[in-house]
């Protein structure tokens, strides 16, 4: 048997080559109109700095010019777009330009016009969120499962086993519960507008913040305490802890022992755990790391960071700089910086996820 | 890598149409057949094959011309391609009724081609894609195990019993 004669004579597709060939120079095309704005904006903005400096040299008033660019650059030697994620998985992010997959090579793919987005618990699905829809889509092409209309939909969230997953989200003040193939739609209680968060593992728990600032585990366990202006909350990925950050503290609660573990730190914007369970969070323009107890500073800049995603290899984390226009990829000492996120995207999105490839080698 | 390819590469990085058009023909048979081959559905194919062209566009400016071309557009078709066809197998997160879709059956025109495409939609993803990349990209098992970044004991075990099945399928 000659596997590669045989091989060799399975035919290629005219047709197809053609068609792809149109596509491909189209995509070059593009690249070229693409690739020539930047130059002329680098140049622009050389000397946009260089004046600045001038100005800085003469005056006191300069000085503020100076930092009011420095602020506007953000990180310097950011690269002008995202080439290349600097570890393997893929991310999912959603704003005003829609919901995009991000691929570790820089490849993406814009799914649609949604605006909030979470990964299926494997990161074969994307459920997504309009303002009055939600809807299970394939991160692939984009092409929607199912759909449902729903008024004022917010934080969608898919949680549970491979073979029986559930979605919750927030329709009109209330928390409501799907089946992962869109059926059996129900209400559960009313929340608080903060995304409610499934307990990982195999098993379908769900946390989340009712309308009077407790925290509740559906079904299962209840905070003793209510607590004021909840913004999010996180499980470990071991499921034995779950974080509710509010604008002035800290709260990891056992649901096993209700005990909960205060600390006293404010405007955290976000946080995540690492897989391997280390806490990262935003507080204003630095990001956090926690060893045991005590957070130290990984990173700093001048504008507000926004949005937290670690790495599936738990060996970067990621967050934006809105100010600046800039992604920040934060990996031990490593700091890499990327810019033109709005152009790129159509906006500013938010980070919803970055996960693993659902398959590894 | 021959001359003539780094030449191409060189003038489409320099914006050369006609270049990126040469590059393409040189290289989309080889690309396309060798996904059909993994994902046995012609369509998934032509997907497959063109989103691996259009990450080379959009990767042109930084490609090192001292690199080989092939290898590097292989690479992305086929691991795009074993993705693929695990995704499709392995869909029960949304619902097991929403899920079967059988696939799009190859356009295939030669006998004993059909054959083997047959033969080899038996094996697993990552069996067809070691077949593909050993017997029609011309891979040593050394190539494969970096191109898939497996172990190369896990290439050669693969392509044996990769080989025995198509044997079987073919007497």
């Amino acid at each position: 048997m000659n596997v590669k004669r045989l091989l060799e004579r399975v035919p290629s597709d005219r047709e197809a080559e053609e068609r792809a060939w149109s596509v491909v120079r189209a995509a070059y095309a593009e690249r070229e109109h693409v690739h020539a704005r930047p130059r002329r904006r680098l140049m622009l903005a050389a000397v946009a700095l260089a004046v600045a400096v001038s100005a800085a040299a003469l005056s006191p008033p300069g000085r503020a010019v100076v930092n009011a660019v420095r602020r506007t650059i953000g990180i310097s030697h950011a690269a002008p777009a995202l080439f290349r994620m600097p570890a393997p998985g893929r991310l999912l992010v959603s704003g005003g330009g829609g919901t995009w997959v991000v691929a570790m090579d820089g490849s993406k793919r814009r799914l649609g016009d949604y605006t909030q987005a979470a990964w299926s618990p494997h990161g074969l699905y994307v459920i997504a969120a309009t303002s009055n829809e939600i809807a299970a889509i394939e991160p692939s092409d984009g092409s929607v499962r199912w759909s449902l209309a729903r008024p004022k939909v917010a934080f969608p969230r898919w949680g549970g086993s491979r073979t029986d997953t559930r979605i919750a989200y927030l329709s009109d003040g209330r928390l409501r519960v799907v089946a992962g193939d869109g059926t059996g739609d129900a209400a559960e209680a009313g929340t608080v507008r903060i995304a409610p968060a499934w307990r990982p593992g195999d098993r379908r728990q769900l946390a989340f913040v009712a309308s009077d600032g407790q925290v509740l585990l559906l079904g299962a366990w209840r905070s003793s305490h209510r607590y004021a202006e909840p913004r999010s909350l996180v499980w470990s990925p071991d499921g034995k802890s779950l974080l509710l950050v509010t604008a002035r503290q800290l709260i990891l609660f056992d649901p096993a022992s209700g005990h909960a573990n205060v600390l006293r730190l404010r405007d955290v914007s976000a946080a995540a755990f690492s897989r391997r369970g280390q806490l990262a969070v935003v507080r204003r323009n630095a990001l956090l790391l926690f060893d045991g107890e005590e957070p130290r500073t990984v990173f700093s800049t001048r504008g507000r960071l926004r949005g937290l995603a670690w790495s599936p290899n738990g060996r970067w984390l990621l967050t934006t700089l809105p100010s600046a226009d800039q992604w920040i990829f934060v990996g031990g000492r490593r700091v890499l910086a990327v810019s033109h996120i709005a152009r790129q995207f159509g906006g500013t999105p938010s980070l919803d996820g970055w996960v693993t490839d659902p398959y590894p080698g | 890598m021959d001359r003539r390819e780094i030449a191409l590469i060189r003038d489409a990085q320099r914006g050369s149409v006609r270049a990126l058009e040469q590059l393409f023909r040189l290289h989309w048979p080889r690309a396309y057949r060798a996904a059909l081959l993994v994902v046995d559905d012609a369509a998934a194919a032509e997907d497959i094959a063109q989103e691996s062209f259009l990450a080379a566009v959009r990767a042109l400016d930084r490609f090192d011309r001292r690199r080989p071309f092939g290898p590097w557009l292989h690479r992305i078709v086929v691991n795009r391609a074993i993705d693929w066809s695990r995704a499709r197998t392995l869909r029960r997160e949304i619902g097991d009724a929403a899920v079967s879709e059988p696939a799009a059956p190859a356009r295939e025109s030669g006998d004993r081609a059909e054959d083997i495409v047959a033969a080899l939609s038996e094996l697993g993803a990552e069996h067809r894609a070691v077949i593909v990349l050993r017997y029609l990209l011309d891979y040593t098992p050394g190539e494969i195990a970096e191109l898939l970044d497996l172990p190369r004991g896990t290439v050669n075990s693969r392509l044996r019993r990769g080989l025995d099945r198509l044997e079987e399928a073919l007497r």
